[in-house]
């Protein structure tokens, strides 16, 4: 196996990273309709919490893509 | 353009594209744009703190400051008003309570006199009633008397007819009272 | 035939040279106005012109007043107070200065979008530039830590034992937190760079293959089903954008909230739990 292919093969695997992000997000957003569902008045107190998480889960798969352009492009 | 000529050119994989690859981590344009970018921003909070935030904030604060005011007066009218109509209301209330006394005290008076005049009237009607009470007696008395006096006439006369003689007056007196 | 370039749109390049400044022990720094400078300046510009239309201070807002206004309430109502309360207010400026800064900057390379235009390549997104980021992110973790000084004095270490924990615990944990604190600006600067650099490289490949699968579809037989799948990537091109400006605001104000939590983690240091 040549460079060029181990890196493509790296960067695809290193991708998979955002699988976790995107069960994470899932669960997020679950949570959240549940609650909001539930109790539609506490809702809107609870949507900067919500997009703090978004943020904090989604930026751990991001890390997962920042890797894969790493191993891709440098 | 110490760069872009080159890599406009590397036309071909991904790979071979740029210097070495992502335009990130091209490491001598850096420092370059972390001191423009550090500079930027601090003219940005600059103008930030001493224009925009106390402008926009200022204004917000003013607004919020004018509607709780004009609430407060508003609802400073408001309780005027409602003391006033409380105030009206007592006074209704008084002047209602005034009318009724003078009115019970009218109808005191006039209750007063009624029965005043009842009296009288009462009064004189039982006099009256007396009198004829002692008018009817006197009438029954003689009436009374006249009845024996007839009776005594008729039993003298019953007498004389059935014997033929008039009994003496003594007689027929003494009988009747007898009898009666 | 169109090939794959999705980093060529994050490239650097000189459009007014200034002479490199020469500083002792650093060697010499290349100030030169570059198309990532240009953005930045354009940026504040914009920021300038829209919050200096909006800053009237009438007392009925208009148009450009009732959007800044509603831009401070973001901030102020919905990011410092409820994350920091009273306390956070002197801060306001500089978390709405991160704020407008990320977002304007992250608008800019949608809103300008239109690649290469007359020779010259209009878009460019400055927060897809790690060095950017970092700065911005470095910004943050040193404001947080001479505040945190400033206001606390040595209790500021205070934070990274927190109140409640035996002991023993602590061996473990004041590491754990001194790390945790210490990775901040990577994952701040690497959160904004990571969505700004993935979304565009995304945008791109799609948009490269409109023109590809088109090119594909004019050379006629079998290869005339190219177009349909030039239509599927115009499509995705289009909902993409459409994302991107989500994400584009989330991230500021994500930013923003962030700067905000860690703030409120100097500000009250002793008003709550550590």
């Amino acid at each position: 196996m040549d460079l060029h292919s181990a890196r493509m093969i790296g960067a695809g695997l290193a991708t998979m990273g955002l699988i976790g992000a995107g069960v994470g997000l899932g669960v997020l957003f679950s949570g959240y309709l549940q609650g909001a569902l539930r109790n539609p008045s506490a809702a809107p107190g609870a949507q900067p919490m919500l997009f703090l998480g978004l943020a904090l889960t989604e930026a751990l798969g991001i890390f997962a893509l920042v890797m894969a352009f790493i191993i891709l492009f440098v | 353009m110490a760069t872009s000529p080159a890599n406009t050119t590397a036309t071909t994989a991904p790979p071979e594209q740029g210097s070495g690859g992502l335009p990130q981590f091209d490491l001598p344009t850096w420092p370059g744009q972390m001191i423009w970018f550090l500079i930027i921003f601090g003219v940005v909070l600059l103008l930030m703190s001493r224009w925009f935030v106390p402008k926009i904030g200022g204004a917000i604060n003013e607004r919020e400051d004018k509607i709780a005011g004009d609430i407060g007066s508003a609802r400073k009218l408001k309780e005027e008003a409602e003391a006033q109509a409380a105030a009206a209301a007592e006074e209704t209330r008084q002047a209602r309570a005034r009318a009724q006394k003078v009115a019970s005290e009218a109808k005191a008076r006039a209750a007063a006199e009624l029965a005043a005049r009842q009296a009288a009237e009462d009064a004189k009607l039982a006099e009256s009633l007396a009198a004829a009470d002692v008018a009817i007696k006197a009438a029954r008395d003689q009436a009374m008397a006249n009845v024996r006096t007839i009776a005594a006439d008729t039993a003298s006369s019953i007498v004389e007819k059935l014997t033929g003689e008039a009994p003496a007056a003594k007689e027929v007196e003494a009988a009747l009272v007898g009898n009666a | 035939m169109a090939s794959i370039e999705p980093m060529k749109q994050f490239l650097v390049h000189e459009v007014v040279h200034i002479d490199p400044i020469v500083v002792p022990g650093l060697g010499a720094i290349n100030m030169s106005i570059t198309n990532s400078v240009l953005a930045m300046m354009i940026g504040a510009l914009i920021i300038v012109a829209l919050l200096g239309s909006a800053a009237r201070g009438q007392l009925v807002p208009g148009r450009m007043q009732a959007f800044g206004e509603a831009l401070y309430n973001l901030i102020d109502g919905t990011l410092v107070g409820p994350m920091i309360g009273d306390k956070g207010r002197p801060y306001i400026p500089f978390i709405f200065s991160i704020f407008m800064m990320v977002l304007v900057l992250n608008m800019m390379g949608l809103v300008f979008a239109i690649g290469n235009l007359g020779g010259q390549e209009w878009t460019f997104t400055a927060t897809a530039q790690l060095a950017v980021t970092a700065t911005l992110a470095l910004i943050t973790f040193l404001s947080v830590v001479v505040i945190g000084f400033v206001k606390n004095g040595f209790k500021f270490f205070k934070l990274f034992a927190p109140g409640g924990v035996p002991w023993p615990m602590l061996i473990f944990l004041v590491p754990i937190e001194i790390i945790s604190f210490m990775v901040r600006p990577l994952t701040l600067s690497m959160r904004l760079f990571g969505n700004m650099i993935g979304g565009h490289v995304v945008m791109n490949i799609f948009a490269t293959f409109v023109v590809m699968l088109a090119v594909l579809g004019m050379s006629g037989g079998i290869a005339t089903l190219g177009w349909l799948g030039a239509g599927v990537s115009f499509f995705m091109v289009v909902a993409l954008t459409a994302l991107e400006f989500i994400v584009a605001f989330l991230q500021a104000f994500v930013f923003a909230a962030l700067a905000c939590v860690y703030l409120n983690d100097v500000v009250n240091l002793d008003s709550h739990g550590h």
